[in-house]
Formats: C-alpha cells, sequence, structure tokens
C-alpha cells in the first residue's frame, strides 16, 4: 500500500511522571518535504522525535513512517530512516571508517556496497584524510559530519535531525545546512527540531512550532518572515538618560510601530529599520542626545510566538479543541478544571497537577 | 483511538530464516564493535587478568590443591569476573555518551543488542582463559579430564555471568559506580558460597544451602568436571541438604548429587532468568524515558 506521507503524527501524547511532556500532537509530512520543528528549550520537541524514532514509548497516538507504524512495526518503520541526535553519538575509540562499517553492518547494506558507500560518504563530508584517526581526535564539527554520514550509509527516505548546527562553528553550520539541502533535492525527506528561528527559516520549507508539549501553528517560512518583519526592533541606549520628552519623540518617529522603554534603554519596533535608524540619528544630531549604542535586532522567539499564535510562551493555542486525553496521567486535573464550552475560552491541559489552564 | 488500518502498510514479507541470520550478523557486529572499542584496552586485558589471579592467590593456593583443581578454580573466578564487571560499565558508558541509542534506533530486535552485549563477554572470558590453560598444559604439566566438556562449560559459564552484568545495566543506573557498587556486593559473596575459595565440604549447612542458588557453584561444578574429572558436589560429599535439594528437583541420588547434564540444565535456567529479566528493563526504561 503506497502512502503519500513520510511522517504521519496522529494524537501523540507523552508524559514524564506529572509532566506533559508532549500534549496530543497531530501533523503530517509529505515525502521529499524539510519539516521544522521550532520551539524553545523544554518545548517537547526532543521527546517528540524520540517517539518518532522508537527510541521512546508514546503513552497515546501513532507514529507512521514510511507507512509503518514505529510501535507496531518497528523493524520496517526502523529501516526507512536515518538519525542524527543532538551531540554526535560516535564511537570516539574507532575510526571514521569503523564508524560507518559498523552502522553498515547493522543496517545490513549488503556487502558488496559496503566500502564503495563509506568512501563516497568520507569524501563526501570531507573526512578522507581522518578515515583512520580515532574519532576523540576529530573536531566536534567532524563530528558531527561523521554522525551524519552514518545516518546516511544505508541512504534512507527520511533523515531525523535533532538540533543539527547546535554548536557548531559557522564555517560547519553551513556545510551542514548545505549537505541538508542536497539530501532534500535527491528526495530525501528531512525533519529538523531547531530554537533558532534562522535555521528554520532558511531551510525550512514548512515549519510547527510547538511550546509546551502542544504544536502552536504551523507555518510556511514566508508567514514567518511576515510576523519577523513587523517586530524588528531598533534599540537605542542613551547615557546620563534623557528627558520623558526626548523618549516620547523617539517613539513617534516615522516607521516606529511600537516603544517600550527600559530605563536608559528605549526599545523602537519597525517593519523598516533604515528609516528608523536614520530619523533616530537625525533626532539625536538635533536634541545633541548623549546616544552611547544604536542596535537593530531580529525578533526573539517569544516575540514570534506571541505574533504567530496571538500568545506568550507557555501559553500555546491548542490546535485540537475537541481532542480529549485518554489515559493520560493528568486526565483527572483535566477533567476537573474544564470549563463549557459554549462562548468560553477553553481551558487545556494543565502540565503540572496545580495550576490554571488556557487555550 | 483512531483506526489505522487503512494508514499502515503491511509489514515487510521476510521469511523467519532471512530475520534471524540478519540479526545474529547485527548481534556479531556489536560483539566485534565493543572488542574493537572496549575491551582490547591494555587497561581491560590486565584488569582481566590480575584482578582474579590476586583473588585465586590470596584463597586458593595456601589450600594446597592439586593443580587440576587450581586451575579449574582459577577459570571459575576469571571467568566470572571479566565477563560480569566490563560489560554493565560499557553499557553505561554507552548510554551517557548516547552511542547506546545507535543499537535501540537500529532496525533489530532487543533480544539481538542484549545477545550482542553477552556475546562480547563470552569472547571476551574465553580469551583472557587461553592464557592459564596454556600454562597449565605446557608449563605445569597438567592433564584436563574432558575438553569436550571445558569448552561448553566455559562458553556457558561466561554467558550467564555476562547475562548477569547486563542485567544489572538494564535498570535506571546512570553511573557507572551504581552498577559497580551492587556487583561487587553480589560478587563477592557468590565466591565464598559457591565452592570457590571454601571447599563446599567445609562450610557450614546453611552456607551449603545457598550454594545452590548461586549460578557460580553449578560453573564451578562444570568446571571440575571437565578439568579435575569429578563434581565437588559428586557422592562423597552427600550433605542432608543436598539430599533434599535432590528431592525437589527430582534428580536420582545413585548417579551422584551433580553431573556434568545437571549442571548444564542448571546454568541454562539462570541464563533465562537473567535474560528475561533484562528484556523487561529495557522495555521499562523505553517507556518511562531514561
Amino acid at each position: 500500500m503506497g502512502t503519500q506521507f513520510a511522517i504521519e503524527v496522529r494524537n501523540l501524547c507523552k508524559s514524564y511522571d506529572k509532566l506533559l511532556a508532549v500534549d496530543h500532537i497531530d501533523f503530517q509530512v509529505p515525502e521529499g518535504e524539510i519539516f521544522g520543528f521550532l520551539g524553545p528549550n523544554g518545548a517537547g520537541k526532543t521527546t517528540t522525535i524520540k517517539m518518532l524514532i522508537s527510541l521512546l514509548a508514546p503513552d497515546e497516538g501513532q507514529a507512521l513512517v514510511c507507512g509503518y507504524d514505529v510501535e507496531r512495526q518497528p523493524y520496517e518503520a526502523k529501516r526507512q530512516f536515518g538519525v542524527v541526535p543532538e551531540e554526535a553519538n560516535v564511537y570516539t575509540e574507532l575510526s571514521p571508517w569503523d564508524n560507518l562499517m559498523f552502522t553498515a553492518q547493522i543496517y545490513r547494506v549488503p556487502v558488496n556496497e559496503r566500502k564503495r558507500r563509506i568512501e563516497a560518504l568520507l569524501e563526501r563530508f570531507g573526512l578522507q584524510g581522518k578515515r583512520s584517526d580515532k574519532v576523540f581526535t576529530l573536531s566536534k564539527g567532524m563530528r558531527q559530519r561523521l554522525s551524519l554520514a552514518m545516518a546516511l550509509i544505508h541512504e534512507p527516505k527520511v533523515l531525523f535531525l535533532d538540533e543539527p548546527i547546535l554548536g557548531l562553528d559557522v564555517q560547519s553550520a553551513l556545510m551542514i545546512k548545505d549537505h541538508i539541502r542536497q539530501l532534500n533535492a535527491q528526495g530525501t525527506t528531512i525533519f529538523l527540531t531547531t530554537h533558532q528561528i534562522d535555521m528554520a527559516d532558511d531551510i525550512c520549507q514548512r515549519v510547527a512550532i510547538i511550546d509546551n508539549g502542544q504544536i502552536a501553528a504551523i507555518e510556511s517560512p514566508e508567514n514567518l518572515k511576515a510576523a519577523i518583519e513587523g517586530r524588528r526592533t531598533v534599540e537605542v541606549v542613551v547615557t546620563n538618560g534623557g528627558t520623558n520628552k526626548q523618549y516620547a519623540s523617539l517613539a513617534k518617529l516615522p516607521g516606529v510601530t511600537q516603544a517600550i522603554r527600559q530605563g536608559e534603554k528605549i526599545r523602537l519596533y519597525t517593519g523598516d529599520p533604515p528609516t528608523v535608524l536614520t530619523g533616530v540619528m537625525a533626532f539625536a544630531h538635533q536634541e545633541s542626545l548623549p546616544v552611547m549604542a544604536i542596535n537593530t535586532n531580529g525578533p526573539s522567539l517569544e516575540e514570534v510566538f506571541m505574533v504567530v499564535t496571538g500568545k506568550g510562551m507557555g501559553a500555546a493555542r491548542r490546535k485540537h479543541p475537541g481532542a480529549e486525553c485518554k489515559g493520560c496521567p493528568v486526565k483527572e486535573v483535566c477533567d476537573s478544571e474544564k470549563e463549557e464550552t459554549d462562548n468560553k475560552p477553553k481551558k487545556h491541559h494543565s502540565r503540572f497537577l496545580k495550576g490554571s489552564c488556557e487555550h | 483511538m483512531i483506526k489505522n488500518e487503512t494508514l499502515v502498510r503491511p509489514s515487510l514479507n521476510m521469511s523467519w530464516i532471512t530475520r534471524l541470520s540478519n540479526e545474529l550478523a547485527q548481534a556479531w557486529a556489536i560483539a566485534i564493535k565493543d572488542i574493537k572499542a572496549y575491551y582490547l584496552s591494555p587497561t581491560t586485558v590486565l584488569w582481566a587478568f590480575i584482578m582474579p589471579l590476586a583473588m585465586w592467590s590470596c584463597f586458593v593456593v595456601r589450600q594446597n590443591l592439586p593443580g587440576e583443581a587450581g586451575l579449574s578454580r582459577l577459570l571459575g573466578i576469571i571467568t566470572f569476573f571479566s565477563t560480569s564487571s566490563i560489560g554493565p560499565v560499557i553499557i553505561l558508558l554507552e548510554r551517557r555518551m548516547h552511542t547506546y541509542d545507535r543499537l535501540l534506533v537500529a532496525p533489530m530486535s532487543l533480544w539481538t543488542v542484549i545477545i550482542g552485549k553477552s556475546l562480547v563477554g563470552i569472547m571476551f572470558g574465553l580469551m583472557v582463559c587461553i592464557l592459564p590453560i596454556f600454562l597449565g598444559l605446557a608449563v605445569f604439566h597438567l592433564e584436563i579430564a574432558s575438553f569436550i566438556i571445558m569448552l561448553p562449560a566455559l562458553i556457558l559459564s561466561a554467558a550467564v555471568f555476562s547475562a548477569l552484568g547486563t542485567l544489572f545495566a538494564s535498570g535506571s543506573a546512570q553511573m557507572p559506580c551504581e552498577v559497580l557498587i551492587p556487583t561487587m556486593l553480589l560478587r563477592f559473596p557468590l565466591l565464598f558460597i559457591s565452592g570457590t575459595f571454601i571447599p563446599l565440604n567445609q562450610m557450614e549447612p546453611w552456607m551449603r544451602t545457598l550454594s545452590y542458588i548461586s549460578p557460580l557453584t553449578y560453573a564451578q561444578d562444570l568446571l571440575n568436571h571437565a578439568i579435575v574429572g569429578t563434581s565437588m558436589l559428586a557422592n562423597g560429599f552427600i550433605w542432608p541438604e543436598g539430599i533434599q535439594f535432590c528431592k525437589i528437583v527430582g534428580k536420582d541420588m545413585a548417579g551422584g548429587v551433580m553431573d556434568p547434564l545437571f549442571d548444564l540444565v542448571m546454568l541454562l535456567v539462570f541464563l533465562v532468568l537473567f535474560v528475561v529479566p533484562s528484556m523487561m528493563l529495557h522495555k521499562r526504561s523505553r517507556r518511562l524515558g531514561y
């Protein structure tokens, strides 16, 4: 039976003790897409990916990879994907060659194919010169590249990457991104998690924003960009303070949509930073304002969340208000705190046994 | 619960022989990888020799046993220590470095992972036993009673003790000390109640009773059959508690309290007793997320 989705998740739920880490999420990833899972630390990204790669058993729900149920058909499902974890989990006492050969053996790559594929991967990822060196002598970037190579030895249809460029230098990060694009161009479906908006914006075709275990939105990067544009800021720091009138005048400069003052610093929100910059400098010159620093910043993740979801972080809107928790450990609390649905905001599952909850 | 019959692809149509051969090849690959990465370091090899040799020197030498009996006990100690102590530490180390996850997300069953981890213990145990056997034969001119029994004795003993070590590492322990301390607390008493350090006929009856529940008793007895040619629990050493035990297991007393086949069966029982809980603990850790 064929399937049009490389990854399909239905009502996936996972709790650790009293903490609801993943709260009944649903999404589908078509074949050949680069799909990003964007969220802050502790949002549930890694827990979700662990359930998809069969490293963690879900409490509820179903995950399919290339049409195979990860829980009930693990052998078939695991043959379809490769995994690049957050920290390159390569065998440091072995060489890159031995690492790749071992992976080829456990993934049952045909014997007559192994050497050819290993050679090709070593060359592709620039590890030819280090093929016989012990991995503990390699840099972090090289280890991550080796980890990526090991995930590709069996030519999987789906590739899972958990924070693939975290902690890497710029060059290594660019190299990894290029490899991801090339793999996708060859037909591999990519599922990656990240907390970096730029990463999601740069290479993902669709991005799911996850917060507190719930998917707040699934947007294309274009929509994220639209949200980002209006939330750029020009931050002005004034030494010895300015007058309230001067701060008020800065807030009224052309192009400024919102202004927030924090002591000697004022943050001007705008969709047109160059215009605001020009206005600030002209104003400072005109008023002899002792400006110590001017910075332009992109929006923080929290601000993107606020724009996209309409809520702050930690209070993500529930995408499926009709779904009920069945078999989840926090069900009793949710039932007791449910409000009437008619014309009233629905309450979502509280992550902890005590505390208010809101959709 | 959302119905999924129309969403899920049918499972692969693979013959059980193909699947079994794949899994065995994967277990072998795991064992060879562990040997290369961990077991061949000089520290590991030296530890595997020196620790048992030191204990043998402390407890066995002074008993003035015949050479064959001494060799039998030395092999028992080496097999017990080398296969049950290194494996669990390596599993924990791999857990901390997340390389153990590589095995768990690969397309193979959990049995294969456990068998692979136990297999390396067997291989290492056999490897370490080669030197004392060689020295015993070539230098001290000892006579082995039965090579046919000795090889399966060593293999099965190593398998049981390796499985015991894997069992300790299958729980929620994250640090090596969380495994080393409990295993030490278990291993030393077993050495004292199993007839390795103290001959069974010199033990108090209550201690001898405990010896029947120790896997090392049967491993040591089997090695005695193989090297010395007699059981330490043979006819000459029939004790009241031994008679009771034989009644429980239905053993015929006329044939001797213990014979090699019975030792083999008991070791297989212990192997199952260690492997099955190990599987269950692995599944539990997958459910709880550690």
